[in-house]
């Protein structure tokens, strides 16, 4: 087993105008990347469609070349090495299994290939079938299984070459709701048994949220932050990572700061919403500064009957059984904050505003940038 | 503007019966919701309600006339599709306009205009009406599908699962977006969904279908609260509820709980109305019903609480789960994000037991649970 590093990495598809209609000729895919990721860690590769975390993900398994820049897999240079010979094994969304092969002859095939005797080969799959619990289903044919099924034997497939590094794209983007909430706790518990370092593409943050110990949130082929699920959660660096990550997304606002003897005030266009500014913002605001307000849903809460905080108008009630959730116009954006409170509003009622006020963010009207406390 | 009644309609397909004889009576203005698992029968109501599909038996009636007999084209319906159906090429303005330049609902310009801009500026799209549906994100043609149903004014909207190609976080955004709209619809409205937030967030009153049949009719509240049986428990609630297998047993004015898994006796907060209830129909072996806001855990031992060990914890967005095993049981629980939780580390839970419900353990379904006068009295209030 062996930990990742990634080394100033670029990728630029060329002569490729068709495929990549959206990219502009001279457009890296991937711009200089640099990730490591230790042994045995989870790292999850988060961002929108066309980010560029496949392509970061393919050129680590040697499916894709490499522009410039280096990839290394322990200590190994394998930007050269072929991908039979990179250690890695491979989960992709679609399962592509061979339809004549049973199930077990599916997770056997690797090692067959490889020459592997029968009783050591007989002895692995029947060692990691229980891990990825699908030892009921050897004897089946791949047409027999469900969605979640095929996922289970794709990765036992490629974990039984035990792989130094486990590559996977996607792997539950087929599967619905509830099989897919199961299969990603059977996979948070498999990484955590077999100790692989694992590298997981998604454009699902609650993916990563709930599976990586660090998450590289990449944007336009650019890595924007690189952390652990906490650390991008709670301490953003930008206003894509804000908003990306978390559901609801978080509210950000743009606001005019205004002073008032010596306080200063969040205030809003067209909204009479005022909310007190934290002290370890003061430095860096001053009477009339714009900028961007962030803060989550689940920071705003609804104060006493006599609460200070601004009387608002209820927008939007949604009562979801576990959490309710109330939305209140700023101006033309909708603000939305989550309570657990019994409570029932309806669209109309006035209720008192209260912002955590150590929980908000600001950021660069301009950049996006996270504007911190000096 | 109309009341919708289907009366014991049935409908098959060869051999497979679809519907089985579902009754529902549907109030003039309602926003009805019938919310149910994949295949459970939802989209074949809303096809025999607008008339492209045939009833073999039962009746359907808008406002009392029995419309079985008049085709889909005259029933007067708009219906909004999973997947958009729009017009490719087409711009959004005219496939708004569309509805209203039909042969049996046609409009003069002048109003079809109007009515466009009306519609669009309430569903913000005003920006969109010159583009054609390729050049629009799936959030915004889901838009234009809904906005082109809204330019009419039918006797019912019909509605099938208009945000499920939308991925989660858009979903979320453009329900709350139709929840403020839906107060300006003043139209009868049946909408489709297998999300259960839409069902509670939307529905004045949701049915539960279920293999053909309805399970179970109320608002949001009086089946998050007393449902009717497990399966309803269960898909009500995200994560799902906690069903716990055990014997109850009476002596003098307690009753107390004993857990299959472990065999911890718990002893119930006493509540007249409940052991009387759960006297009366003889409950023996239930299920308890707990949902994972209602359990508390500690990393610590504590008293009255049980070892368990964590089986996973996972980020669900503004919250997490634990997930506790216990002898084979796995137990959720709400938990904040960021805590260190190790899996399978011991953790200790406790139930609050003054929000459990009951099922029996042999049909699965409710007998009570508890404050059920008070949810009752409410529930009712609700339904007006």
């Amino acid at each position: 087993m062996a930990g990742l590093r990634i080394e100033h990495l670029y990728k630029r598809y060329e002569n490729d105008g068709k495929k990549k209609k959206n990219a502009a000729k001279n457009d890296y895919a991937v711009k200089d990347l640099n990730l490591v990721a230790e042994q045995g860690e989870f790292i999850a590769l988060l961002g929108p469609s066309g980010c560029g975390k496949t392509t970061t993900l393919r050129m680590t398994a040697g499916l894709e070349d490499i522009t410039k820049g280096e990839i290394y897999i322990g200590d190994t240079l394998v930007n050269n090495l072929h991908p039979k010979d990179r250690h890695i094994g491979l989960a992709f969304e679609d399962y592509a299994m061979y339809p004549p092969l049973t199930v077990y002859d599916n997770i056997a095939f690797n090692l067959k290939a490889k020459g592997v005797d029968k009783a050591e080969i007989d002895k692995r799959v029947r060692e990691i079938a229980p891990l990825m619990q699908c030892d009921d289903l050897l004897d089946k044919m791949p047409v027999k299984l469900s969605g979640g099924q095929k996922q289970r034997v794709n990765i036992a497939r490629a974990i039984i070459r035990r792989p130094e590094l486990l590559l996977m794209d996607e792997p539950l983007s087929h599967l619905d709701g509830k099989a897919r909430q199961a299969m990603r706790t059977e996979i948070k518990r498999l990484i955590n048994e077999i100790k692989c370092t694992t590298i997981y593409v998604t454009h699902d943050q609650l993916e990563a949220m709930s599976l990586a110990d660090k998450i590289a949130i990449i944007n336009f082929g650019v890595l924007q932050q690189y952390g652990t699920p906490a650390e991008v959660y709670d301490d953003p660096v930008n206003e894509f990572v804000a908003s990306f990550i978390g559901e609801p997304p978080m509210n950000i606002l743009e606001t005019t700061i205004m002073g008032e003897g010596d306080h200063f005030f969040f205030t809003f266009a067209d909204s009479n919403l005022k909310i007190e500014v934290p002290k370890r913002y003061y430095n860096v605001v001053s009477n009339g500064f714009k900028c961007k307000m962030g803060v989550r849903p689940m920071d705003v809460l609804i104060g006493a009957a006599d609460s200070k905080g601004t009387p608002e108008e209820v927008a939007t009630f949604e009562n979801l059984g576990d959490e309710r959730r109330i939305g209140i116009h700023v101006g033309s954006f909708l603000l939305m904050l989550i309570t657990d409170d019994e409570k029932r509003y309806k669209a109309g009622d006035i209720i008192k505003l209260e912002v955590r006020g150590e929980k908000t963010h600001l950021f660069d009207l301009e950049t996006g940038n996270r504007i911190r406390e000096k | 503007m109309a009341r919708i009644q289907l009366e014991n309609v049935t409908k098959k397909f060869g051999k497979v019966t679809a519907l089985d004889g579902i009754s529902l009576d549907i109030k003039d203005k309602e926003f009805f919701v019938l919310f149910g698992p994949a295949g459970a029968g939802k989209t074949t109501i809303l096809n025999c309600i607008a008339g492209i599909q045939l009833p073999e038996e039962g009746v359907v009636k808008f406002d009392g006339e029995i419309v079985n007999l008049v085709d889909a084209a005259h029933r007067d319906t708009a219906m909004v599709f999973e997947n958009y159906a729009l017009y490719p090429q087409m711009t959004v303005y005219d496939n708004m306009a569309s509805p209203l330049r039909s042969k049996l609902y046609k409009k003069d310009e002048d109003y079809i205009k109007n009515k466009i801009h009306e519609v669009a500026a309430m569903m913000k799209m005003e920006n969109l009406l010159e583009r054609l549906p390729s050049q629009l994100s799936n959030g915004q043609k889901q838009r234009v599908a809904m906005g082109r149903a809204l330019v009419r004014s039918p006797r019912v909207y019909l509605m099938d699962e208009p945000l499920a190609h939308l991925d989660a976080k858009l979903r979320n955004a453009m329900r709350t977006e139709l929840k403020e709209i839906q107060a300006n619809f003043g139209t009868t409205s049946i909408y489709v969904t297998h999300d259960f937030m839409e069902a509670m967030s939307l529905g004045d009153r949701i049915a539960i279908i279920n293999e053909g049949k309805v399970v179970q009719l109320g608002t949001g509240d009086a089946i998050y609260y007393m449902p009717c049986n497990e399966f309803v428990a269960q898909l009500m609630g995200d994560p799902e509820i906690n069903l716990i297998s055990g014997t109850l047993a009476k002596s003098g004015d307690s009753c107390t709980f004993t857990m299959d898994a472990g065999g911890k006796v718990y002893d119930l907060p006493k509540e007249k109305d409940l052991f009387a209830k759960l006297d009366e129909l003889g409950a023996s072996k239930v299920d308890l019903g707990m949902r994972p806001q209602n359990l508390t855990y500690s990393f610590e031992p504590k008293e009255g609480y049980i070892k368990c060990t964590v089986y996973s914890y996972e980020s669900i967005g503004n919250k997490s789960v634990i997930v506790a095993e216990l002898s084979g049981l796995q137990l959720r629980m709400i938990a904040p994000n960021g805590l260190k939780v190790k899996i399978d580390q011991d953790v200790y839970v406790d139930m609050q037991l003054d929000h459990a419900m009951f099922f029996d353990a042999e049909t699965k379904n409710y007998l009570t649970r508890y404050n059920e006068a008070a949810i009752k009295a409410f529930a009712e209030k609700q339904e007006g």
